[in-house]
């Protein structure tokens, strides 16, 4: 084990990975020297080259789809699309392109990519930088869709996420990156799909991702110290979803709080909300209370972040509130 | 009152609004003479001439930027793009500059464009020209997202939503166009975010909307001759949503099953789920369903496209369940 | 690189088949058999110049009018046509239209229905040829009506700037469904945007089948040299309407369509067969007979051929 960001962690999973498996390159804006936007990529085409890290020009529908054609062929891409909000620029790449592939080609041929998207609020970011989309990719058949909140949940998820042979829509939120955490220095691949309770408790089930998930814990600490005992479910992949474990907390507290930074209408929660209400039901003792961000852009100023992403404080409200 | 199809209620539509207000233009590919893939613009360029009635070249990036552009000075434009597939080529442009312009000016530029869409399968279409993707609109804070099921409503709506200051989504579903009823004459509107009781029942209710209101009203139907009432809510338009009108009829029934086409995880049945558990939780007398297609891309062949829209016969069965 | 007879006789045994596909093809769509058929009857010289003397383990990635390339290429007639009939017998079992269908072994790759989106798909194929230091080569076909698509600028310039083994191969056909390339393309032609790019360029008469094969052959020979890409702009005309789905197309004519099929490719090169003494009409007859029942068989093949269980749908969402 060792202390490292979470930006370290996702360095750390790509050169490993690099070394690993030849057939895996790095494509993106920036990642040569530069380092990334991300500042993830940095020391990389050091250790690698120019042919397995691939600088691209400002031209995301053309090296999207060039990463799903290299795919085809038997080239592993991580492709670091940098902001989360350009990633609509490729929309029709990735959802028509790389999701279906295998689908056409009766498992013949399969897009195996991981596409690193930043996302979130960012101070001073802004309406067109400061997005969580990763609902829509989550409504697409095909893709896989993960989003870590800790250094060791980012590497060994992003190391599944390179040895999938899926396209892999991979969500890092900018809020996570500068945690700290212990990391084993072993080869500790987590499987997609696995949800990770990361703190157990009786009374309520707060099921968070992303920036989410370190408030929620904040929270759980605090009322612990009033007696009541949170439990905190990170799902850790949207799609496929671990429903199995959000199920079973969900029965054994009767009382769900979910939690998400993106826009609350239509978001990843409403789908969790939805699947509990059914295979829950008769367990659950309160509604299923969601706190999600504002349906507004992302503003600017950093001022108003409180305004629009749901903090600590909107957690436990809706703690309180399921708990009667 | 005249008799025609939901496609000539729209053409109807589009005259009305050409013909009473010189902004409103139209632009889109193939609509001129050849007057669009499902006749909606027949014989509009005859009437208003080339500029008003614009074929574009195969562009949807450009097209898409210049409505918006052109709604910013004042225009009220008319996209239509052909296939709601087709929208992840422009999708930066709806999603991060149509959808944004108001939050971001602070009122002081807006985008009162209509974006025509078709959508849905049941014509062995394929992959790429069948899918349904409200769910993503209806996450973008910005967007208004309209999808009408009757030929009076969709002419209604269409004037509507021209006369909307903001952008507004239109999805037509395919499978609508040739459907004939009675249309009432002249300029009317049919205010966004109103749903309407398609049929009226007291034990299940059914909350559909666009293709999905003749399953739901085809199964209401066949349950009552079983002697289980239920009542069929068309929502007529996603954002707005009438969560009140949702609400009361649950209140009512107990029962709620939501019938829709698209893929069911992450489709918009969650967010009401997510709703109807916050809000009505103590009516509900058994779990709320969705009812969707599996979650797969759309096959071509028309029996495996079958499997796709499973929905509709699948529908009375869930209606059964959840009585009993 | 020189075509021999036997050469030439190949050229126009392949240039047959696919008119008679065609013609069959676009039968038994407008006959109601199969949805929407896109036909590519008039420009058979560009999918067979192209892919002769391809090796397999180069790459094609197609249009929805390109059926021609699948058959140069080797997929049995009947397989397409349960392809159009949406069968399980195809290579996508009924998932999905077959004109873009995968067949690896063949070099035929993966494609999209979306117009033009093909274009980068293919550059990234050529880029893996790059990483792994293969020689082979790959070509990417598109129409007329992608070359305004930002997908269409994106993938050429990424492939002209990293020297990528690929021919970008436009089939100008001067019509994007309903729309005239004068009406939608600005800059009166499309080479000179490939020139942009600093691509070495041709334009090419497509109904030409030796013409299209040597500018091939000079593109793929570069490309393997490790010289980079070249844009081929064939000229042509598609005789039937963009689909078999309604479609009134108004701004081609009567006379237009008359010029073309004057011009017409598999006659073309009949004539040159015989006057220069490489075949007799009644060798070449003989061959059409031939091809005629493969094409009658590939029918019944089809016709024959189960359709997918329903469990198909639900497969291979995910590898």
């Amino acid at each position: 084990m060792h202390e490292i960001s979470y930006q370290q962690a996702i360095i750390e999973a790509m050169v490993e990975e690099m070394r690993r498996d030849e057939a895996v390159v790095l494509m993106g804006e920036d990642v040569g020297t530069f380092g990334g936007l991300t500042g993830t990529t940095v020391g990389i085409i050091e250790e690698f080259g120019d042919t397995r890290v691939l600088e691209m020009p400002i031209s995301e529908c053309g090296f999207v789809g060039a990463s799903v054609g290299a795919a085809l062929k038997g080239v592993r891409p991580i492709v670091e699309l940098g902001l989360a909000d350009v990633s609509l620029v490729a929309m029709d790449q990735l959802v028509n392109s790389a999701a279906k592939m295998n689908y056409f080609h009766d498992g013949v041929a399969s897009a195996s990519a991981v596409y690193r998207l930043w996302s979130g609020f960012r101070p001073s970011g802004g309406a067109q930088m400061s997005q969580s989309n990763e609902a829509m990719f989550a409504h697409v058949p095909g893709l896989k869709v993960v989003m870590p909140s800790t250094p060791r949940d980012v590497k060994g998820l992003l190391k599944a996420a390179i040895r999938d042979d899926n396209p892999v829509i991979f969500f890092e939120p900018k809020g996570c990156y500068a945690l700290l955490g212990e990391v084993p220095e072993d080869d500790e691949v987590i499987p997609l799909g696995q949800a990770q309770v990361k703190c157990s408790g009786a009374d309520v089930s707060v099921i968070a991702t992303g920036v989410m998930v370190g408030k929620a814990l904040t929270v759980a600490k605090k009322l612990a110290a009033e007696g009541i005992e949170v439990e905190v479910v990170d799902p850790r992949t949207l799609r496929p979803l671990d429903t199995e474990t959000l199920v079973a907390s969900a029965c054994k507290t009767g009382r769900v709080v979910l939690a998400q930074e993106a826009s609350q209408f239509c978001g990843y929660c409403a789908e969790i909300a939805a699947l509990l209400a059914d295979q829950a039901f008769d367990s659950l003792k309160a509604p299923i209370k969601r706190v999600g961000g504002a349906e507004t852009p992302v503003p600017l100023s950093p001022r108003m972040e409180p305004l629009v992403v749901p903090g600590e404080a909107a957690i436990e409200a809706a703690i309180h509130s399921v708990l009667g | 009152m005249a008799r025609m199809s939901y496609a000539e209620a729209l053409n109807e539509a589009h005259r009305i609004a050409m013909r009473d207000d010189p902004r409103v233009f139209t632009l889109g590919e193939d609509i001129g003479e050849y007057g669009g893939i499902y006749r909606v613009t027949k014989g509009l360029q005859a009437e208003f001439g080339e500029q008003r009635v614009l074929d574009t070249p195969i562009s949807e990036i450009a097209i898409t930027g210049a409505a918006v552009g052109a709604a910013l000075v004042g225009s009220r434009p008319i996209l239509e793009i052909g296939f709601v597939d087709f929208v992840g080529t422009c999708w930066d442009q709806v999603f991060n500059q149509a959808a944004k312009f108001r939050y971001m000016t602070d009122g002081r530029a807006s985008v009162p464009l209509v974006i025509r869409m078709a959508c849905g399968a049941g014509l062995g279409y394929g992959v790429h020209h069948s899918q349904s993707l409200e769910a993503w609109f209806t996450h973008v804070p910005g967007l208004k997202v309209v999808m009408p099921a009757t030929p009076a409503d969709a002419k209604g709506m269409l004037l509507a939503a021209i006369d909307d200051k903001d952008p507004v989504v239109f999805l037509e579903h395919k499978f609508l166009y040739e459907v004939k009823d009675e249309v009432p004459d002249g300029h009317y509107t049919v205010a966004l975010g109103k749903a309407r009781v398609a049929r009226e029942g007291a034990d299940v209710t059914i909350v559909s909307w666009s293709g999905a209101v003749p399953w739901a009203l085809k199964a209401a139907e066949q349950a009552a001759a079983e002697g289980i009432e239920c009542e069929v809510l068309d929502l007529r338009s996603l954002v707005p949503l009438d969560e009140d009108a949702i609400v009361a009829s649950v209140e009512k029934t107990g029962r709620l099953i939501i019938c829709h086409e698209a893929c069911t995880t992450g489709g918009f049945g969650a967010e009401i789920v997510a709703r109807v558990v916050a809000r009505a939780f103590d009516f509900l007398d058994a779990e709320p369903r969705r009812v969707g297609a599996p979650d797969i891309p759309v096959p071509s062949s028309l029996a495996l496209e079958a499997v796709y829209l499973g929905t509709r016969e699948r529908l009375l069965e869930e209606v059964r369940a959840i009585v009993s | 690189m020189s075509l021999s007879p036997q050469d030439l006789k190949q050229l126009f045994r392949r240039l047959l088949l696919i008119r008679r596909f065609e013609e069959e093809a676009f039968r038994l769509a407008v006959a109601g058999k199969f949805a929407n058929y896109h036909g590519g009857m008039g420009q058979e010289a560009i999918p067979v110049g192209a892919c002769y003397g391809l090796k397999p383990t180069d790459n094609t990635m197609i249009t929805h009018r390109g059926l021609g390339v699948l058959l140069t290429r080797g997929v049995p007639v009947g397989e397409i046509f349960a392809g159009l009939y949406a069968k399980e017998s195809c290579p996508t079992r009924g998932r999905h239209p077959i004109f873009h269908m995968a067949a690896p072994e063949l070099g035929i790759l993966a494609g999209t229905t979306m117009v033009g989106s093909v274009i980068p798909l293919a550059t990234g194929a050529a880029l893996a040829a790059r990483i792994q230091g293969k020689s082979d080569v790959t070509i990417s076909f598109f129409g007329d009506g992608s070359v305004n698509r930002g997908d269409f600028h994106e993938g050429i310039n990424l492939g002209a700037v990293r020297k990528l083994p690929i021919v970008y191969f436009c089939e100008n056909n001067f019509y994007a469904k309903s729309m005239p390339l004068e009406a939608s393309t600005a800059g009166g032609n499309i080479v000179s945007r490939a020139q942009g790019y600093g691509l070495p360029s041709e334009v090419v008469d497509g109904n030409d089948v030796v013409a299209v094969y040597e500018a091939t052959q000079r593109a793929v020979a570069r490309a393997r040299a490790g010289d980079g890409p070249t844009f081929i702009e064939c000229l042509t005309y598609r005789w039937t309407p963009h689909s078999t789905a309604g479609d009134r197309e108004f701004s081609r004519t009567d006379e237009e369509l008359a010029g073309w099929k004057a011009k017409c490719p598999v006659m073309r090169l009949r004539k040159q067969l015989i006057a220069a003494g490489h075949a007799s009409a009644q060798e070449l007859d003989a061959v059409d007979l031939d091809i005629q029942r493969e094409v009658a068989e590939g029918v019944e093949f089809a016709e024959a051929a189960p359709y997918a269980a329903p469990g198909v749908a639900l497969e291979n969402v995910y590898l």
